[in-house]
């Protein structure tokens, strides 16, 4: 007559805990695909149309990784403010900060098509860290909470884009009301493919290096402490408030060259309204789930982009949005709930058998 | 079926209880007359709170049974040990911060009326606390309680219930000397009422103080049930850790050089009020100057100007002649000045950071760990490995969490930490509250072997005995000032005493 309750782990098992994610996300859709079985629709052949969108043609493959460069660099920016404790919720007003500046560069800006888009890149990473400059320093100087401040920039951001859409960087040569005009200087294509360019290189190359700044560099060390007990790090001699203040030009700066990759995106050449399409809450997401790990980012963020895309597919050929949002928040869900997974275990009570007490 | 055999109040035979295979209890007998304070003695890890938690209804025996007042109980849930007379104040309280003193005394109590006013409500719970003995504002909300105040109210929950017998958890584990000594109190006013206190604690001052008879548990084993009289601390830390374990603390004359040196500082405490003011003082090398006095009269102000945690709003402090006064934190690392920390758990570690990485918190910036950008990996598992050796540090591993560790295990790798950096000046706060006697006399001699190697040693602690144990020379703390200091020889543990009550030193001694 013994009864089951759930003990929190001492020790979590990182790789386990990538497991149960996976796991998790498996069951969610099994349930999503049993409703939708009672509910009277084909969910294998949903299922097959969707892993067909993805992976059936190179279009597919070039679909997702055009979806994940944002949602990606977003995720980076989020993670690295994560490992500091310090919730940036504002990395989509950043992104579209880092891409307005680029556009002012891009269209203002005469001369070599490299050298423009070295000074577009430029001065998306200080709009994006000039954003969040304010919330950085409330922050640090006045502890003032970035949670609200950072959300709130995202509003007056989407503002400014709107006004310069329809006022006055307008794109008067086209039919459009709302949209800027065109940057006439694109990222080199990657070889072999049709809509690729070497924007997808960044995001890889920011993760590693972010993985390489935590593994390896005191730097690392001292956020990872900061986030850990901001106290102690003040014991360590750390100068605390210009970490705080390092980490979110940061995580600005990313999340604005977010902004400017997406600029040689095809059909997003010019800015206008949904050109921040929801990327930085997809990415606050990914990062969450991935608990601040910059692999667990790539992995992550590359999953939800080829959902994305497929849910877009499977729109086209009938399904129902509402449908396709439900599926989405279930596989989320999934995934959460697998992460919380691995942090307990089942025990027997009555004869609990706590090996992992250390006594003391 | 025994006679009933009313002068036991808890009469417990052969106790035994396995977790996971391993005995945390093996055949234990307890026994606790009417109307004593019972002392419950053993280190972390004897097996006290899980025999209490078994009296108290929340665990079950595996073997063994427990008759109250003479009569055998079934005492499996904490409903029925109420209903039988035992009531339990665990180590954690189980207070809702955000409701009043009087709301949480009567929360899930089924004596409560079921629709009631506030007013009532106070009114009961003034009427409890008459009745008790036992007094807190019943309308101040929880949390603006003292630690103290909020044991009472915990106190109180359980004694309205009926309880008779009341077992408190290690109730000076989070408590001031001084608050402490209030409790004393109020569980002797408990037993002069007839009740019997259960009193769980692993300091042997504490036990001598205020117990009638005293059981020592060692390893889940019962060592001995004796009355409190005439024991002494020396034999009961012998049962406790089943060896002949007192610290002994050799004292030489002091020669060496001026290390530390403070004049005149003087510095506010975190609310903006004065808590040092003019300090002078002076420390050797190879001396511990021990600053006794009651907690809160700016030890810990005085701790944190010296490591640079704190500005200071006048005065000089020179290590070796350098001034660190408002200095950098790493400057004065970088001098060899250590610090154990009052709060371990708020400062000196960081519980969501592997073992490995707190060994180096302090020091991972310099030459041999890091070339300044880069840390060097392996030095770091070498360095941590090293110090979780020689500290005795119990961990599964120098890559888990330094949060899973107990608290005891903590203290030593924060104590072997700061005393390797000590080389200078080591300065240590409180380093053994809250320890096993193992434990603490790990720590205590890590801080007497780095005053050995020529370090001075700032020894703060409000535990009187310990500070005249450690210290070579004493310095009395009230009120932010240093009301005197003696020598080792001279050292009057009455005249001490009344200073840290307020005396001056003349009136201390003409008294
Ligand atoms: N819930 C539990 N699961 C597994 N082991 C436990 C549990 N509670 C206590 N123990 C073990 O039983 C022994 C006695 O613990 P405890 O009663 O807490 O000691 P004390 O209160 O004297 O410090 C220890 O070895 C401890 O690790
Ligand atoms: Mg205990």
């Amino acid at each position: 007559m013994s009864t089951y309750r759930l003990e929190r782990r001492l020790e979590v098992d990182t790789k386990k805990q990538a497991l149960t994610r996976v796991a998790g996300a498996l069951i969610a859709m099994a349930v999503a695909g049993l409703v939708l079985l009672l509910t009277g629709r084909n969910s294998f052949k949903i299922l097959f149309d969707g892993l067909e969108a993805i992976f059936g043609s190179q279009r597919g493959l070039e679909g997702v990784a055009l979806r994940a460069i944002p949602i990606l660099m977003t995720a980076l920016a989020v993670a690295l403010s994560l490992r500091m404790k310090i919730w940036n919720i504002g990395s989509g007003g950043q992104f579209l900060m880092g891409a307005f500046a680029a556009l002012g560069v891009g269209i203002h800006v005469n001369g070599p098509g490299w050298l423009v888009l070295i000074l577009m890149a430029l001065a998306a990473l200080v709009a994006g860290s000039l954003w969040i400059l304010v919330p950085a320093l409330a922050r640090a100087y006045w502890d003032v909470n970035e949670i609200i401040t950072t959300l709130l920039l995202n509003f007056v951001a989407a503002q400014l884009v709107t006004w310069a859409s329809i006022g006055f960087w307008r794109d008067t040569e086209a039919a459009v009301i709302q949209s800027t005009k065109r940057v006439p200087y694109r990222l080199a294509e990657l070889p072999g493919t049709d809509s690729l360019t070497i924007a997808l290189l960044v995001p890889f190359v920011i993760a590693l290096v972010l993985f390489w700044i935590f593994r390896s560099t005191t730097i690392g060390f001292e956020i990872d402490t900061i986030g850990g007990n901001a106290r102690a790090a003040a014991f360590a001699g750390i100068n605390v408030r210009r970490r705080i203040l390092l980490v979110m030009l940061c995580t600005g700066a990313i999340a604005g060259l977010g902004g400017m990759l997406q600029l040689s995106a095809p059909g997003a050449r010019q800015l206008g309204p949904g050109y921040e399409a929801q990327f930085g809450l997809t990415g606050f997401i990914v990062a969450a789930l991935a608990g601040g790990a910059m692999m667990g980012v790539l992995v992550g963020g590359t999953f939800i982009a080829s959902m994305f895309f497929a849910g877009l597919v499977l729109q086209t050929k009938g399904l129902s949005v509402y449908i396709i949002f439900g599926i989405y928040g279930l596989i989320l869900t999934g995934v959460a709930l697998g992460e919380m997974a691995a942090r307990y275990r089942l025990v027997r009570v009555g004869d609990a058998v706590s090996s992992e007490r250390v006594a003391s | 079926m025994i006679e009933p055999d009313h002068s036991y109040a808890v009469e417990a035979r052969g106790i035994s209880k396995y977790f996971g295979g391993v005995a945390a209890l093996d055949g234990v007998d307890f026994k606790v007359h009417w109307g004593e304070v019972h002392a419950l003695l053993g280190e972390n890890g004897a097996g006290k709170t899980t025999l209490s938690n078994i009296l108290a209804g929340i665990y079950r025996a595996d073997s063994g049974e427990i008759a109250v007042d003479g009569l055998t109980h079934e005492v499996r849930t904490p409903a029925q040990a109420i209903e039988a007379g035992i009531g339990m104040v665990h180590q954690h309280f189980k207070l809702v911060e955000t409701m009043t003193v009087a709301e949480n005394v009567h929360l899930g109590w089924p004596d409560t009326p079921t629709l009631v006013s506030q007013r009532v409500l106070v009114d009961r719970t003034n009427h409890l606390m008459e009745e008790i003995g036992l007094h807190v504002d019943p309308t101040a909300k929880v949390w603006q309680l003292s630690v103290g105040e909020q044991q009472r109210v915990e106190i109180l929950r359980v004694l309205a219930r009926g309880a008779q017998i009341l077992i408190l958890d290690e109730p000076t584990a989070v408590l001031t000397s001084h608050e402490a000594r209030d409790l004393f109190k109020v569980m002797r006013d408990l037993v002069s009422g007839g009740r019997t206190v259960i009193f769980i604690s692993h300091k042997l001052n504490e036990v001598l103080e205020v117990s009638d008879q005293i059981t020592v548990l060692r390893d889940g084993v019962h060592e001995v049930t004796r009355s409190a009289e005439g024991a002494t601390p020396r034999e009961l830390a012998r049962l406790m850790t089943g060896e002949e374990r007192t610290l002994e603390v050799e004292h030489r004359e002091i020669t060496g050089e001026t290390v530390l040196q403070l004049e005149g500082v003087t510095a506010s405490n975190d609310r903006g009020v004065v808590a040092l003011s003019s300090v002078d003082l002076v420390a050797r090398s190879g001396e511990i100057l021990g600053i006794a006095g009651v907690s809160g009269n700016g030890q810990t102000e005085l701790a944190e100007v010296i490591s640079a945690m704190r500005r200071v709003d006048g005065g000089t402090i020179t290590v070796d002649g350098e001034d660190v006064a408002n200095g950098l934190v790493r400057k004065v690392t970088d001098l060899g000045v250590g610090h154990i920390p009052e709060d371990r758990i708020g400062v000196g570690i960081v519980g969501s950071a592997s073992v490995k990485d707190n060994a180096v918190l302090r020091h991972y910036w310099t030459e041999g760990l890091s070339s300044g950008v880069t840390l060097f990996r392996q030095a770091v598992v070498d360095f941590a490995t090293r110090l979780v050796e020689v500290a005795r540090v119990q961990t599964r591993s120098i890559t888990a969490t330094a949060g899973q560790m107990s608290g005891g295990n903590q203290q030593r790798l924060v104590a072997r930490r700061e005393a390797l950096l000590a080389t200078r000046v080591l300065i240590a706060v409180h380093p053994t509250r809250g320890l096993d006697v193992l434990a603490a006399q790990e720590v205590q001699t890590a801080v007497i072997g780095q005053r050995d190697r020529g370090a001075a040693v700032l020894f703060i602690s409000d535990d009187l005995d310990e500070v005249l144990l450690m210290s070579d020379r004493i310095a009395v703390m009230y009120e932010g000032r240093i009301m005197g200091i003696f020598d080792r020889v001279d050292a009057d543990r009455e005249a001490i005493g009344l200073m840290m009550g307020g005396h001056t030193l003349e009136e201390a001694m003409a008294k």
